[in-house]
């Protein structure tokens, strides 16, 4: 089933004065971007990708402006302008105690932060990179969601994740704080309808008001129930209601924010739900640039897959599981097939900076160049759980705060302090450290 | 550490000193050796272990204080938020779907811990709240009374009230009620109809706290002493045990009355309420993650070897385990005959692909297995075969590993890095067996792999698809031994199923399952001693399924909670 939006009357008249000026668009040019041309938002996108990457076939020899697509790398010849290789970054926080390797890099993989064994009571990383930005944003009310995160898979649901380490390591990037996984959206149709359903385009303005005035009167009715609680739990029990409170919190900004316009941009058709890969990435990647181009939302993060996944590539010819071919003892069979699927992953990446590229903002730059995109895995030889020499992808300009096209060599500096770097130029001001070893931004991005 | 129950005889510290001691480059022959590994001789200094149905919680168990632990307020996962508003508002639509995945922990998704209540779920229950109430209304299920428009209150605080109770588990306070009519106040503030703020309040019902978290309270959250659950909160325990659902009226009225402190009376509940087809929850959220069944799904066999596996195939496997399972619940079985039962429910195209009589119908029917004794019980089960095996091959290892960990509670340690694969066939023809054996030859394996290989290589007459085979894809002969490290041979599935079957461990194993599941909680050291008692419990009154739910539900790890003393600081 799929729904058609109409734009709000406010955008079409916005759209019949301004835009038709500009070159034909697939979509409405958000509105932030017009409001101030030439200060158009800046946006962070972040592709994960699980088990490594063979890093013979990744790693270009050449550093600077010079480097050669090598080829796992090939995908992004249209966009290789465009695309920063960062070679020799670690992320040492994600080494797990004894084993658990994929668990704990995943939970590290944006907070820099070491998870906690458990596999459950207790579990405990940092606040991720991405998360510190949204609330930035969220205190600014820049936008109506302050994230949005995606990935494919649900979890499999049974057993044991990864080593006795939580399953909530595996399965997010996100945490919001160290005991507070941020769930991702798995459902493209899902994704859809919360970014574009529930906005009534011939609403009156009283009777917005009027939806806010109940959608509070709600919250504050369940907010008086949960703090009447508080009294008669005991610890663990209140460290749920906090993280109920904070869902009230979240959801009132929500309500607040209810607008009598809608979505500023035209948001097409809602994706069918579909589990090949192949589509669902593509779907996935397609809410990615549509939300950031109506500004509902400034960050997203996206796993492919969950940590330590077995997903069959069997339409890349592979019968194998994922995880089974990164364990590959050094045989050249895993090897090809490892280089197989990491191209189809950084396929789907170009994918989504093509997409990005091809919009036109109103300060006369590409989405793209306003953003910035990483591509990483939590280890980068996934036989040996490599957590030095990252394999990392940074896209974009960031609106001048990278100069991509290059390849830059690390001698083992910290993950966090590229996370630092991005975190700055986000608007995150005064933050200096990060995780547990960031201790400043990391050079050589700018040029 | 992994906070799992340790056993008295430390197999686990054993075999895991000796991988460690073998990662540390000592020579593989001098292994420490585990004495208590299946099939193992216990040593000079350890009694013999009693005979199956005979175990007696230890003498060390004697002394140690009851203690039920502390639940941790547990949210409604998605199959319980799903059953909870099928019940409540006859809704069938499964809005959970749109919900974010819950984690699991502990090897089920109900674990309260890992629970979490995101800011996106948040969003997701405030948006289902309002469909479902305005789908409920258009059904007419609040048209209970007429909301009379110049006095609407008598009729919506009647509405509410019994909504609310319902739905909250428990009786209503005057205070709360007044709270939800006020809603009726507001919408007309607003020149709306009553009508507008009964949804209002209704909406509110299904996102308050005592709606999405199933609430326990302590009246000293930080004493350790414990306390019997109040009869509203045991009743919800218990169909969210049974039925992952909602207590329903005759649930609700016996705790009303005050009766659930009976043990007869939660017995007859226990029963009534097993009898019902929302016992079924059992089959999907316990067998399911404790059977791996749920992997099922997401199985993906190589269709270039394995053509013969489609999704007709995958949706008998899954029937068959869930009806045989769901017979176990209601009938005369004993736990143990789990492991061999001679009976399953087959369709045609599974019976088939089993090798068995066809007996003639699309839809599974219930089939005698006893001139079939290799499809008996869960190991001739195609979906258990299937989700334990890689896509292209059969795992030995993945199968001692699920009997080791699901069966008997003894997960071995996981393997170190750089080694987690079979080595590649040196020759084309190299069979599994002489895969493994090399695989073994490496140090780093070897000390592990002597506990799981046996049991798996017992099952090499099942490929990884689950059909009888007699030869492996290399056309080599199957060899289905394995040697135990006691130095006896387990010859094929049959063996293995006798041994597993006599094994002493399975009682306390499976409770401590079930128990995990009921409350929804991993189970530390200090639980052990109960869970022997509830086994010990279990097996003398018969051995059934129904045995283990009942001494559960009987116990004081259930029937009790207590606070905690640590303090939270967020």
């Amino acid at each position: 089933m799929s729904k058609k939006f109409q734009l709000s009357r406010r955008t079409l008249l916005r759209g019949a004065g301004a835009l038709m000026a500009l070159p034909v668009l697939e979509q409405m040019v958000p509105q932030a971007a017009h409001a101030a041309p030439g200060a158009a938002p800046r946006r962070l996108a972040v592709f994960y990708t699980p088990n490594g990457i063979h890093m013979p076939k990744w790693t270009p020899s050449a550093t600077g402006a010079s480097w050669e697509l090598t080829p796992t790398l090939q995908p992004l010849a249209p966009v290789k302008s465009d695309v920063l290789v960062l070679s020799g970054l670690a992320n040492y926080p994600g080494l797990p105690d004894g084993d658990g390797h994929h668990a704990a890099a995943t939970a590290a993989f944006l907070s820099c932060a070491k998870a906690f064994k458990t596999e459950g009571t207790d579990f405990r990383v940092g606040i991720s990179m991405d998360q510190v930005i949204a609330k930035h944003l969220a205190s600014k009310k820049a936008t109506r969601f302050p994230s949005l995160e995606l990935g494919n898979d649900a979890g499999r649901g049974i057993g044991n994740c990864d080593s006795g380490y939580a399953c909530p390591y595996a399965n997010n990037i996100a945490w919001a704080g160290p005991t507070t996984p941020v769930a991702k959206e798995t459902r493209p149709k899902a994704v859809f309808d919360r970014l574009f359903a529930g906005f009534d385009p011939n609403a009156t303005q009283a009777q917005v008001e009027k939806r806010r005035a109940y959608g509070k009167s709600i919250i504050d009715f369940v907010r008086d129930d949960a703090s009447a609680l508080k009294t008669q739990l005991g610890t663990s029990d209140l460290r749920k209601l906090d993280e109920y409170f904070t869902g009230v919190r979240d959801l009132e900004k929500q309500v607040e924010a209810i607008e009598a316009e809608g979505p500023s941009c035209n948001p097409g058709s809602a994706p069918d739900d579909n589990e090949d890969p192949r589509v669902k990435t593509k779907a996935m990647m397609d809410l990615i640039v549509l939300a950031f181009q109506c500004d509902l939302t400034r960050v997203a993060t996206f796993m492919l897959a969950n940590a330590r996944s077995n997903k069959v590539y069997g339409f890349l010819g592979l019968p194998g599981g994922h995880h089974t071919y990164s364990h590959h003892q050094k045989v050249q069979a895993n090897y090809d097939a490892l280089a197989t699927i990491d191209r189809w992953e950084v396929e789907q990446y170009a994918y989504l900076l093509q997409r990005m590229k091809g919009i036109q903002e109103g300060n006369g730059k590409s989405l793209l160049d306003n953003s910035m995109v990483y591509f990483s895995s939590e280890v980068a030889d996934g036989n040996s759980h490599e957590h030095r020499n990252l394999p990392v992808l940074l896209a974009g300009s960031g609106g001048g705060a990278l100069l991509p096209g290059r390849h830059v060599r690390y001698n083992g500096e910290p993950l966090a302090n590229l996370y630092i770097s991005l975190m700055q130029a986000m608007g995150v001001t005064g933050i200096t450290t990060f995780g547990d070893n960031g201790t400043g931004p990391l050079g050589r991005l700018a040029g | 550490m992994k906070p799992r129950l340790r056993r008295g005889r430390s197999w686990r510290m054993l075999a895991g000193a000796g991988c460690a001691l073998l990662l540390a480059g000592c020579d593989g022959d001098n292994l420490p050796r585990a004495r208590v590994l299946p099939g193992d001789m216990p040593g000079p200094d350890i009694p013999p272990p009693p005979p199956p149905g005979t175990q007696q919680p230890m003498d060390e168990c004697k002394d140690v204080p009851k203690d039920p632990g502390s639940v941790t307020l547990h949210r409604l996962n998605r199959a319980e938020y799903d059953a909870t508003v099928r019940d409540l508002l006859g809704d069938t639509t499964r809005p959970a779907r749109d919900f974010p995945t819950d984690d699991h922990g502990y090897g089920f998704d109900n674990n309260a811990d890992v629970l979490s209540m995101s800011p996106l779920l948040m969003e997701k229950y405030s948006t289902a709240a309002e469909k479902l109430v305005e789908a409920a209304w258009k059904k007419g299920l609040f048209n209970t009374c007429a909301l009379d428009g110049a006095d609407p209150k008598p009729c919506a605080r009647d509405l509410l009230s019994r909504f609310a109770r319902r739905a909250w588990r428990r009786p209503v306070t005057k205070d709360e009620v007044d709270r939800l009519v006020d809603f009726v106040a507001l919408a007309q503030r607003h020149g709306d109809p009553a009508e507008a703020g009964v949804k209002l309040a209704l909406r509110s019902v299904l996102v308050s706290p005592h709606f999405l978290f199933r609430v326990e309270k302590d009246p000293d959250p930080k004493s350790a002493t414990p306390h019997r659950l109040d009869d509203f909160e045991l009743a919800t325990r218990l169909s969210y045990f049974l039925w992952s659902s909602m207590p329903d009226e005759a649930l609700l009225s016996a705790a009303e009355a005050g009766r659930l402190s009976d043990p007869r009376e939660l017995e007859a509940q226990v029963r009534r309420m097993l009898a019902d087809p929302k016992a079924n929850a059992l089959v999907e959220n316990f067998a399911g993650q404790w059977l791996y069944t749920r992997a099922l799904d997401t199985a993906e066999p190589d269709r270039t070897l394995y053509g013969t596996f489609n999704e007709d195939l995958r949706k008998a496997m899954r029937q068959e385990t869930e009806l045989v399972f769901r017979e176990f619940i209601t009938g005369n079985h004993k736990l143990r005959e789990l492991v061999d039962a001679p009976f399953t429910y087959v369709n045609d195209a599974l019976a088939t692909h089993y090798g068995l009589p066809l007996p003639g119908s699309s839809t599974p029917r219930r089939v005698d297995l006893s001139r079939h004794p290799e499809r008996a019980g869960i190991f001739g089960h195609g979906s258990l075969l299937t989700v334990t095996s890689n896509p292209d091959r059969t795992s030995p290892v993945q199968r001692g590993v699920w009997v080791l960990e699901q069966l008997l509670c003894m997960p071995p340690p996981p393997p170190p890095p750089d080694v987690e694969n079979l080595p590649p066939p040196l020759t084309p023809d190299m069979t599994m067996r002489e895969r493994m054996a090399l695989h073994r030859s490496s140090p780093a394996c070897q000390g592990c792999h002597r506990m799981m290989d046996p049991l798996g290589l017992a099952l090499e007459n099942y490929d990884p698809i689950g059909r009888w085979r007699l030869q492996e894809v290399s056309g080599a002969p199957v060899d289905a031994t394995g040697e135990l490290p006691d130095g006896n041979i387990l010859d094929g599935s049959e063996a293995m199923r006798r041994f597993v079957k006599s094994d002493p461990k399975l009682p306390a194993c499976f409770t401590e399952h079930l128990l995990t599941y009921a409350l929804g909680r991993g189970m530390s050291k200090a639980d052990e001693c109960a869970v022997k008692e509830m086994a010990a419990t279990a097996e003398a009154s018969g051995g059934r399924l129904s045995d283990y739910i009942l001494s559960i539900v009987l116990s004081d790890h259930f029937t009790q909670r207590r606070g905690e003393t640590e303090a939270w600081q967020p």
